[in-house]
């Protein structure tokens, strides 16, 4: 069962727009499992709502309305026209929703769709340690790293600490660290602060969603050999 | 069926149920007559209406940027014309709706050209919350507590209502408030949390 939510503030800053993409990514992924922070959300928008409301409208010219209209007025034309293409892709899309969840078994959150199309095996994993793959799904333009990692049923990630936050995401499977168990569904934020040291439990491999701000270092001895790996991940190169 | 007469019939249920004629029932009427018969009159009075508020919404977090509030205003028409059929006033307050868009055409505003550039694309990022999966007695709550809010912020204190003006329509993040106003992170974040308090979004006692 989910039981680690975003905080309140980080559903405001979703609900309002301020909270950065690559973890509003992840917090969208964790409202598809879980109806009380959608509600939340739900809620936290009327708010916004209500607020943007008691803005004091200034009065607009009629002629700065009819100038803005007759700037969109070509894209409504072309919108209609191909709207009856887009009624086709939403129903392919349907299409598509049952096929991932009959092949491959996996549950894809939606919004992780502009990455993956069919299903987690498609990505391109390198493997960092005998039990430890890492897919990179995009390196913003700010230096955030939006990735998947996977590790072995039973297997540990290698001691890590990062110079930013870190978002978690668990997709697929269960990992426990110093501070529990964790399944599907549960969100996760780490800041710099932390050295954490998750274990995979021993039913199935486990699949997380992570967004780094920063470079991850390794630490311990055995694991050191990895940083310049994980440095090149991150940079892109 | 001419278009005059068109009209005259789906006009005349709205004559006999009141006897002023409420904008916002105008409205309603409007955004289906969009969603259903790709209305352009209806569209233009919308446009009229929602334009100003959505401008003056961009305005206050970005003031002077006239540009970037008239495109925003434009972007969001658009997804209104585009996206009509999806409202569901079951499920939200027309303005929460209104709401939505603007805020996701500002965050794409912003990762196209200003602070916050991305290569994400937000759009699924939000889609799913309109998901129509949530129950009847959900929805009636939630449209319930859409009357809440608007009567519970305008007894909040000045300085919570001013913290929640700032995170929404200044569209700054605690961090910014903070910083802006010179005010202590974990004070921006319990006048945001006594707030939400007060407006019931957070249960008394919750720890979250
Ligand atoms: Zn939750």
């Amino acid at each position: 069962m989910i039981h680690s939510h975003p905080t309140l503030e980080q559903l405001t800053e979703f609900a309002s727009g301020t909270l950065p993409l690559s973890v509003s990514l992840g917090l969208s992924g964790h409202l598809e499992y879980c109806p009380d922070c959608t509600a939340q959300v739900h809620k936290l928008q009327s708010v916004g709502a209500s607020i943007m409301e008691q803005v004091t409208v200034p009065q607009s010219s009629d002629d700065d309305m009819s100038r803005l209209l007759a700037g969109i007025a070509n894209r409504i034309d072309r919108s209609d026209e191909s709207s009856a293409g887009n009624a086709t892709v939403e129903v392919a899309a349907v299409t598509d929703i049952n096929i991932n969840s009959s092949t491959s078994g996996y549950r894809l959150p939606k919004v992780l769709r502009q990455f993956v199309e069919t299903d987690y095996n498609e990505l391109n994993w390198v493997r960092l340690s005998p039990a430890f793959k890492i897919a990179t799904l995009l390196k913003d333009t700010d230096g955030t790293q939006v990735a998947l990692s996977r590790v072995k049923a039973g297997g540990a990630m290698p001691h890590h600490k990062h110079s930013g936050d870190e978002m978690t995401l668990v997709l697929e499977g269960s990992f426990s660290d110093e501070s529990g168990v964790f399944t599907p569904g549960d969100f996760i934020m780490r800041d710099s602060r932390h050295k954490h040291h998750p274990i995979v439990t021993m039913d199935g491999e486990c699949i997380c969603l992570m967004v780094l701000d920063g470079p991850v270092q390794f630490t311990g001895t055995f694991t050191r050999w990895l940083n310049p790996l994980m440095r090149w991940q991150h940079s892109g190169i | 069926m001419g278009k005059l007469a068109f009209f005259e019939q789906y006009r005349e249920p709205l004559a006999g149920r009141s006897v002023k004629s409420d904008p916002l029932d105008q409205q309603l009427i409007d955004i289906s007559a969009v969603a259903i018969h790709r209305d352009t009159a209806a569209f233009e009075r919308l446009f009229r209406a929602f334009v100003p508020m959505i401008r003056a919404f961009n305005l206050k977090a970005y003031p002077g940027a006239s540009l970037m509030a008239d495109e925003v205003a434009q972007e969001v028409m658009i997804k209104v014309w585009e996206k009509a059929h999806t409202y569901r006033p079951e499920m939200a307050a027309l303005t929460t709706w209104l709401f939505t868009l603007s805020r996701n055409a500002r965050v794409d505003y912003l990762r196209r050209n200003g602070k916050h550039v991305s290569l994400i694309d937000p759009e699924p990022i939000w889609d799913q919350l309109e998901d129509d999966s949530a129950d009847q007695f959900q929805k009636a709550r939630q449209r319930e507590f859409e009357k809440q809010v608007a009567e519970g912020l305008a007894k909040l204190p000045n300085d919570q209502r001013q913290v929640l003006s700032q995170v929404y329509l200044e569209g700054l993040t605690h961090q910014e408030v903070s910083e802006k106003f010179n005010i202590p992170l974990g004070t921006v974040k319990s006048r945001v949390r006594l707030a939400l308090k007060s407006l019931s979004i957070v249960a008394k006692g919750s720890s979250i």
